[in-house]
């Protein structure tokens, strides 16, 4: 069975047969739309304050609704951080984070999961160790090679150590580990060499594994803070995440620009994810397949 | 320990000097002309006062047209953090603030560049600052820092609270007793909604604590700065006074001001009374009560005395561009660009004379009060090592302050492992 | 209604495990480096470098901005008998636990939304993903306001069942827990994330086969879901440990540094933090900072012993 035939099997089939799926859903719903509102209680609650006036903000019993919306909070936010060229660089720095780790974690998460060679526990052990330092740790001879590489306030200087990733090897090696195998088996009975294996065959497969890379270190680079506040230096070669942690300090007490620029900060990756959202999630699974 | 590395480090500096006196028989006289080119870096923590730094770099850009300064805002919790990557690698700004606490670890380590050149030279003369400051940023008699700024304290009273619960507006007749017993009343009259008499930060000194002290009449630290002051009798009472206004109630506990910060309780007008300095100006004369608001003299107790502080612009030791970098530096002490950070608000400016622009910036605030403080006023407490002995005093001093232990207990302990640390630097 | 255990499932796997033992070369020839070495090259330059230097700082004591004098293994006696130390050790714990309770729901959840023909799976799946998109120091100051003690709106909810709710940030013990909530809510995000993906890999034939032999929906996320999830859970849990380990974004921002409760609040990072970048102590930091990682080291080093009791590989 070639690899689009798999993939033409999955897109049919659903996991479920049409009878079940017509089944009551609702205890789910209920489960589902309580652990919902829990989880998004905290960010309404900041959407509330962030138009409500500081007195608001401090009264007992709670202010639900602030009546008059305070929408000059957010006006403050704009006139003090410059917006779009931080988020120019705030997208360049992902971008090239995820492309990066895309394409190392995959090759080498699949050869620690599928391939035989000497020392790979041990190299394995020796790339998973970094996950378990703390990542302050690092910083002050990380800034030093970046230095003496020449790319201290440069988009490489920030994006640079962190294309290399201990996580995405591990999430990958994990991905593929829990692939099936017979795959591979009648690709190398054809003859294959183990770069076409992986190219043709295993990389379409992992396509949700990749997905999930992808979410994960766009989050992680969007909001990553101290690196690139430490190797930038001037406000034009800053990404939002700092520009905008520069401008709450300007406001430490004012909760309620506070809260009106927290969610503009979120607002970016938040909108791109919900547009996404059934791309990223499901459409990746199945595209890479043709 | 620390010592050793000192003794280590002697030759170096030896060298450096030596490096130094050099450059200035070569060089010292082609002093930076109008038309240098360079560009310099300018770190400081501030977002608010960015719009008026700006307007200093463009004023002084009108001298030296070539001498590019770009400006570095790092917030403040992570300022500190980023200096040490920086000058762990020898690439810290050309240019930077400078707070006490931080000043003499730089200084003493060779980080910083002194200013003697240019005060030999006429160029900055440090009789134009407040002499406590001058002494702040001078290091085995050597000037490092150039006072850019400076924050004495005041008591901050909301009026509409005090004529609710039929409390006099305070005077600068007031002592200890006075303020507690207004305290008392407002929190016993208002405690219902809510209020407080007095709200005021107790997790670092300057708000609080070190003005008591030094009002009880003790120091928290020899002027030499190698003994704690703490286990004097005096520095007890100053503790003392605020383990008292919490014990009745005229102030709310650790807790609730760890939650909710003092000088949100005081904005949002749930306190009557707010310890704290020049630097809370421009946030409260922006608070939605902002009429309601004014400032008193600290209330005395043996004597009248505040804490004051200030920033400093310094310059790197490493720097590449030294020349550019003290002819800016030049340029920030002047009374011209002090004048200007005053007139746009940003800061109370350490030029003397030049603070009558920063007085009437908000004139409903009696900001006299906080100048005139000067002359009561004691320099703010450093080591070379000030974090050690300031995580001992964040440590140690709430269970006096909550009345958990007796004052006298805490502050002899405080006393005993803050000598400990003095005699490690 | 049970599901002929070993038969339809069991088959299924066993047919499928020995064609990993294939026959021919023991290794795979220069392939597997040529896919490994870049990921290698980087992190050994970057990480593994700046780890041999922090080990090496450990056993001296250190200027603020460098220059350092070998001391031996002071630094770890004085790490030994810091009682600060220990208490951070079991605050850490405690943290990851709290965090680590989340996993199963994750598990339940993530099984749940991605039920085929779930209507608003769309809109579940945002809510659910949204802590985790929040910036940390955004979410951080919500919190605060929440915990609040005399202003927080979850005192203010249990007050209505004549609940007195503590000062939840700034009272030892109710602190970390505290932290721990919030860490917990925030990473269920990312739990989902990874076991959604591991769903996406379960073969639809596996629930075909149990629903013909009427299987309840139950017995088919406890004997299909849950163990052919184990290399996704077994990830999750890895990194929650690992992450869980090395609080100190949260702990910093929730509670800040001045926090009456922060000296019996915090993690070993906040200690290495404190000690490296305030106290300027960069030698006692990097001790710790090695502690920090053996701590890690071991427990991760257990979980992968253990992996083989419970994490099926097909």
């Amino acid at each position: 069975m070639s690899s689009s035939q798999l993939a033409q099997k999955r897109k049919t089939n659903t996991g479920f047969s049409p009878a079940q799926r017509g089944t009551n859903n609702s205890r789910a719903h209920i489960v589902l739309a309580v652990v919902g509102f829990i989880m998004v209680f905290p960010f309404l609650w900041q959407l509330i304050m962030s138009l409500s006036t500081n007195a608001q903000v401090m009264s007992v019993p709670p202010t639900f609704w602030p009546g008059e919306l305070q929408w000059q909070n957010f006006a403050a936010v704009f006139t003090k951080v410059p917006f779009l060229s931080q988020l120019g660089v705030s997208i360049t720095i992902t971008v090239l984070r995820v492309l990066g780790q895309v394409v190392l974690c995959c090759m080498a998460g699949y050869a620690f999961a599928r391939m035989r060679f000497s020392f790979k526990g041990v190299t394995l052990g020796i790339i998973l160790s970094i996950l378990m330092v703390p990542s302050q740790v690092y910083l002050i001879p990380q800034f030093q090679i970046i230095q003496n590489l020449g790319l201290l306030n440069t988009v490489w200087g920030i994006v640079l150590p962190g294309i290399f990733s201990a996580f995405g090897v591990f999430l990958m090696r994990q991905f593929f580990m829990g692939l099936p195998t017979e795959l591979e088996e009648a690709a190398r009975l054809d003859g294959a060499n183990p770069f076409q294996i992986f190219w043709k065959v295993m990389l379409p497969l992992a396509a949700p594994g990749i997905s999930a890379l992808v979410i994960i270190t766009t989050l992680w680079s969007w909001n990553d803070l101290l690196w690139p506040l430490v190797v930038t230096t001037y406000a034009e070669s800053m990404p939002l995440s700092a520009g905008l942690a520069t401008m709450q300090g300007s406001v430490s007490t004012d909760y309620t620009v506070m809260m009106a620029a927290s969610i503009m900060a979120m607002a970016p990756v938040l909108i791109l994810f919900i547009a996404l959202q059934r791309r990223v999630i499901d459409g990746l699974a199945f595209s890479g397949t043709k | 320990m620390k010592k050793k590395n000192i003794a280590r480090l002697a030759p170096l500096g030896l060298v450096a000097a030596l490096a130094l006196s050099a450059c200035s028989a070569n060089g010292g006289d082609e002093a930076v002309s109008t038309d240098s080119k360079a560009t310099i870096s300018y770190a400081v923590w501030d977002e608010n006062q960015v719009p008026a730094l700006k307007q200093n770099i463009a004023d002084f850009n009108k001298e030296y047209p070539n001498i590019e300064v770009k400006l570095d805002v790092t917030p403040w919790s992570q300022f500190w953090t980023k200096l040490q990557t920086q000058a762990s690698s020898d690439t810290l700004p050309d240019v930077f603030w400078m707070n006490g606490p931080n000043f003499q670890l730089y200084a003493a380590n060779d980080q910083l560049e002194p200013l003697t050149g240019l005060i030999d030279d006429k160029k900055i003369d440090p009789a134009n600052y407040p002499e406590a400051l001058d002494t702040l940023y001078s290091y085995d008699g050597t000037q490092y820092g150039v006072p850019k700024d400076f924050d004495t304290l005041g008591l901050w009273y909301n009026k509409s609270i005090l004529e609710q619960a039929g409390v006099e507006i305070p005077t600068d007749a007031w002592t200890w007793d006075e303020i507690h017993a207004a305290s008392k009343k407002i929190s016993d009259t208002l405690g219902d909604q809510g209020v407080y008499g007095m709200t005021t930060s107790l997790t670092g000194g300057q708000e609080g604590y070190y003005n008591s002290i030094l009002q009880a009449g003790g120091e928290i630290i020899s002027e030499d700065g190698k003994k704690s002051g703490y286990d004097s009798p005096e520095a007890i009472e100053g503790i003392q006074f605020w383990t008292d206004l919490i014990a009745d109630g005229s102030m709310p506990t650790l807790q609730q001001l760890s939650d909710t910060t003092a000088n949100v309780w005081f904005t949002s007008g749930k306190s009557g009374f707010f310890y704290s300095g020049t630097w809370i100006v421009s946030e409260l004369s922006e608070a939605e009560n902002t009429m309601d608001l004014n400032v008193a003299p600290l209330p005395k107790g043996e004597r009248q005395a505040t804490v004051i502080h200030g920033l400093a612009n310094v310059i790197s030791s490493k720097s590449k561009n030294k020349a550019a970098s003290e002819a800016f530096v030049t340029y920030l002490a002047s009374k011209e660009a002090q004048t200007t950070q005053a007139e746009m608000g940003a800061a109370n400016p350490a030029f003397n004379g030049t603070q009558t622009a920063f007085v009437d910036s908000v004139p409903h605030f009696d900001i006299q009060v906080l100048l005139d403080a000067q002359d009561y006023a004691y320099p703010y407490p450093i080591s070379k090592n000030t974090a050690a002995w300031t995580q001992l005093e964040t440590d140690l001093l709430p269970a006096a302050f909550s009345g958990d232990k007796p004052v006298k207990d805490v502050a002899n302990e405080l006393a005993t492992k803050m000598n400990e640390a003095l005699a490690k630097e | 209604m049970t599901l002929p255990a070993g038969t339809t499932l069991g088959g299924i796997a066993a047919a499928q495990r020995p064609a990993r033992q294939r026959a021919g070369s023991p290794t795979d020839g220069w392939w597997p480096w040529l896919f490994v070495l870049p990921t290698l090259l980087g992190v050994l330059v970057f990480y593994i470098w700046p780890l041999f230097q922090t080990g090496y700082l450990s056993f001296t004591e250190t200027g603020p901005f460098g220059g350092e004098t070998w001391v031996g293994t002071e630094n770890y006696a004085k790490m030994l008998g810091d009682k600060n130390v220990g208490l951070a050790l079991v605050n850490t714990v405690v943290y990851t636990v709290i965090v680590l309770l989340g996993i199963p729901v994750a598990i339940l959840l993530a099984s749940m939304v991605n039920r085929p023909g779930l209507r608003f799976a769309t809109f579940y799946r945002v809510l659910f993903f949204m802590p985790y998109i929040a910036m940390p120091t955004a979410v951080a100051l919500v919190w605060r306001m929440i915990y609040n003690g005399d202003f927080g709106i979850l005192n203010w909810f249990l007050s209505i069942f004549g609940i007195d709710g503590p000062y939840w940030t700034s009272t030892p013990g109710f602190a970390i827990v505290a932290v721990g909530i919030v860490g917990m809510w925030s990473s269920l995000g990312f739990s989902m994330i990874i076991l959604s993906a591991g769903l996406k890999n379960i073969p639809p034939d596996f629930y075909e086969a149990a629903q013909l032999d009427g299987a309840s929906r139950w017995k088919q996320f406890t004997s299909i879901t849950v163990p052919l999830l184990t290399p996704s859970i077994f990830f999750v849990t890895i990194i929650s440990v690992i992450n869980g380990f090395q609080l100190f974004d949260l702990l910093y921002a929730i509670m800040g540094s001045r926090n009456p409760a922060m000296q019996q609040s915090q993690s070993l990072v906040y200690i290495f933090y404190n000690q490296a970048f305030i106290h300027n102590n960069r030698g006692y930091a990097a001790a710790i900072a090695m502690l920090i990682l053996l701590v890690i080291g071991i427990v991760t080093w257990f979980q992968f012993r253990m992996q083989k009791r419970w994490v099926n590989y097909v």
